[in-house]
């Protein structure tokens, strides 16, 4: 009889196990040190170092070149102007109408912006939510099917930029495909709406898998009970829908919204990628305005971009605080 | 009316065979528990009958009707579920109207069946809140008032009581055999606990590895287990097993009793430890060194090993001054001694005039 070996599990564990008595005498000394709820503050440390340097320190500085002007990049190359940032990208004539406008492209962003939110946000919820119900089914392959939906969401979104651009392109897969079927080819990136649609179309593909995801837990956790109640009763499925689905998933859906909002508005890879903001301006959301503006045009302005920013991140922090109040509600219903 | 039949019923999940063709009558307005230990098919074996399951083969029969192949719906029939499924986000009056909208009924008559249910249950001052606002035996109550509504052929209740706690379970059982006497409709009654069976049932169905071991009435299955498996699942404590080899007739047990059997070869004698007794003195007796001592006040439940290692458990009206390590000497009721063949099935007493 073969000797037994050590499972896998005991290998992967030994060295943390060493690790974790090796570093137990100082912590414990440090702990004796500092007390209780300094040790706290000692562990929470790394984690706001990280926090601070790419969250907290940008935020501030994002402040200040909002409030300055100048090309450079160096804070002591520029001076402070106030609110003038604000007051430049808030001038209009008519707020309908982005040409009437000191900053025209940055209405036009937030037109385009606003028009994409809110037909992205209600394709993915209706998408995400017809996936969820058809996984949540007794079907054969469910697992299989829901890997393939989610795999969307581990690709960096700049990937699927660039395989969408080549499905899409004027000698790309969908047309070869338009070809062979005897069909005439359309230029899908260099037309308005096609362009517009294609954004729409991309971004949901590429995200529908996290919305699913959320959906899908909400369904699961609707006890199978009460569908063999209304089973016995004879409810019509689109009833049951209605009156015991849509209801029990209602604090699922509204996160879900509410996510979708937040990040259609802060929409920006995928799209660089897909169409550059074209053709024209036609697909150019926010997210690229302010970057092009502050990093990649001839003129670059920092602090108009920074004030842009600004803006966008007011919008966003009336999201979140919806989104906040939505899953404490959730929280507390299931506390119940 | 509400008299199900079913005929030979089997049900497979994948290769598994768990329901090994059931047949079994419930007659009108009858109460029927199904009882066994757990996976014995019980459950599954009432949702064949609600139609949440289909069976893989065999029928299904209501009213002579054959609803095999019908939906759940379409059987007439109203469930009762172990978790209740009250519909969570709906009020209990919505909760009781809900099945009854779907068919399209006059609305007053839904209310005034809603009306019946709730004067019946007591659940009129709650009909504006919700499951979560209610207690566990209100859900209850609103659960059975759910299927009251729908005033259905049969009531179908998975576990009813077992959520509840020891003492409601008591109240609830009772109010249940209540509301079948008053409302004489069919019920079939899924539990695990015996003693609900007994209290509730007209008839019992015992079930072990999705298959009947016996169907009678409380008392028959108490007085004449038709094998060591009933007879060892009913009755609390549990019957005292005691294994010999009968010879001419008589089956030789430890301490000089001998016990007239209908046929030779190994058997088992079973004694219920109500009727074994104080053997006089100097009789033959099943002799044991007391184990433990089970003092419930009004009863007192010794447990007792013979020489043999035998366990014995006997039970004595009152208090016992016996403590562990004391003798006790024991004779059964020879008109109350229970004999099972080498495959387990029930003997009938030679001497019995039965």
């Amino acid at each position: 009889m073969a000797a037994r070996l050590p499972g896998l599990g005991a290998v992967v564990a030994a060295p943390l196990v060493l690790l974790a008595r090796a570093v137990d005498p100082p912590l414990r000394w440090w702990q004796r040190v500092a007390g209780q709820g300094g040790m706290a503050a000692v562990f929470l440390l790394p984690n706001l170092a990280i926090f601070g340097v790419f969250v907290l320190v940008p935020l501030a500085l994002n402040l200040v070149y909002s409030t300055t002007a100048g090309t450079g990049i160096l804070l002591g190359g520029r001076s402070f102007v106030g609110a003038a940032q604000y007051a430049r990208l808030l001038e209009c004539g008519d707020y309908l109408d982005a040409l009437t406008c000191r900053e025209d492209m940055f209405w036009t962003a937030t037109a385009n912006t606003f028009v994409f939110v809110v037909f992205q946000v209600t394709t993915m919820v209706a998408v995400a939510t017809i996936t969820a119900l058809i996984l949540n089914r007794e079907i054969r392959g469910r697992g299989f099917f829901r890997a393939v939906f989610f795999f969307p969401v581990l690709l960096s979104p700049v990937v699927v930029g660039l395989i969408w651009r080549w499905i899409l392109q004027r000698q790309g897969l969908l047309n070869l495909i338009m070809v062979s079927l005897g069909l005439d080819p359309e230029v899908w990136l260099n037309d308005r709406t096609y362009a517009f649609a294609a954004t729409i179309g991309v971004s949901v593909w590429a995200h529908m898998g996290f919305y699913t995801l959320i959906l899908l837990a909400g369904l699961q956790a609707i006890p199978k009970d009460l569908y063999e109640a209304a089973e016995m009763d004879g409810t019509p499925p689109a009833r049951v829908f209605r009156r015991i689905t849509l209801p029990l998933l209602g604090p699922n859906l509204a996160v879900v919204l509410v996510l979708a909002l937040i990040r259609g508005v802060q929409i920006f890879d995928e799209v660089y990628v897909l169409t550059g903001g074209g053709p024209g301006t036609s697909t150019l959301y926010l997210t690229q305005y302010i970057y092009e503006v502050g990093f990649a045009s001839v003129l670059r302005n920092p602090g108009l971009a920074a004030a842009a920013s600004i803006l966008m991140g007011l919008v966003l922090v009336v999201l979140t605080l919806c989104q906040l109040r939505l899953s404490r509600r959730g929280a507390a219903r299931d506390a119940k | 009316m509400g008299r199900i039949a079913l005929h030979d019923i089997r049900k497979r999940f994948g290769a598994t065979e768990i329901i090994h063709g059931v047949d079994l009558a419930v007659e009108d307005g009858e109460l029927v528990v199904f009882v066994g230990p757990s996976g014995c098919g019980k459950s599954t074996l009432l949702r064949l009958i609600a139609g949440l399951d289909r069976p893989s083969s065999g029928t299904i029969e209501i009213d002579g009707r054959d609803v095999t192949r019908l939906s759940a719906a379409e059987r007439g029939l109203a469930m009762v579920f172990q978790s209740y499924a009250l519909y969570p986000h709906m009020t209990v009056r919505q909760n009781l109207s809900f099945g009854l909208e779907n068919t399209k009924m006059a609305r007053d008559e839904v209310a005034r069946r809603i009306d019946a249910a709730a004067r019946m249950l007591e659940i009129a001052p709650l009909l504006d809140r919700r499951p979560t606002q209610l207690s566990g035996g209100q859900r209850q109550r609103v659960a059975i008032g759910r299927a009251i509504v729908r005033e259905p052929a049969a009531f179908l209740l998975d576990e009813p009581l077992s959520n509840l706690d020891a003492e409601l379970r008591v109240t609830m059982r009772a109010e249940l055999a209540q509301l079948h006497a008053r409302l004489t409709t069919t019920m079939i009654h899924v539990t695990h606990d015996q003693v609900e069976a007994m209290t509730l049932a007209d008839r019992i169905v015992v079930l072990r590895q999705g298959r009947i071991e016996q169907v009678a009435t409380p008392l028959d299955l108490f007085n004449r287990p038709a094998n060591l498996f009933v007879a060892g699942f009913v009755g609390a404590p549990n019957m005292n097993l005691l294994s010999a080899t009968a010879r001419d007739g008589r089956a030789a047990l430890p301490g000089g009793l001998d016990i007239p059997v209908p046929r030779d070869g190994p058997c088992t004698i079973g004694i219920r430890p109500q009727h074994l007794h104080p053997a006089e003195p100097g009789a033959p007796a099943l002799e044991g060194q007391v184990t433990l001592v089970e003092a419930l006040g009004t009863e007192t439940v010794l447990h007792a090993r013979t020489p043999d290692g035998t366990a014995l458990t006997t039970v004595v009206q009152g208090q016992s001054p016996l403590r562990p390590g004391q003798t006790l000497r024991l004779t059964p009721d020879p008109h109350e001694i229970h004999r099972f063949d080498a495959d387990g099935l029930r003997m009938d007493d030679p001497g019995a005039a039965r």
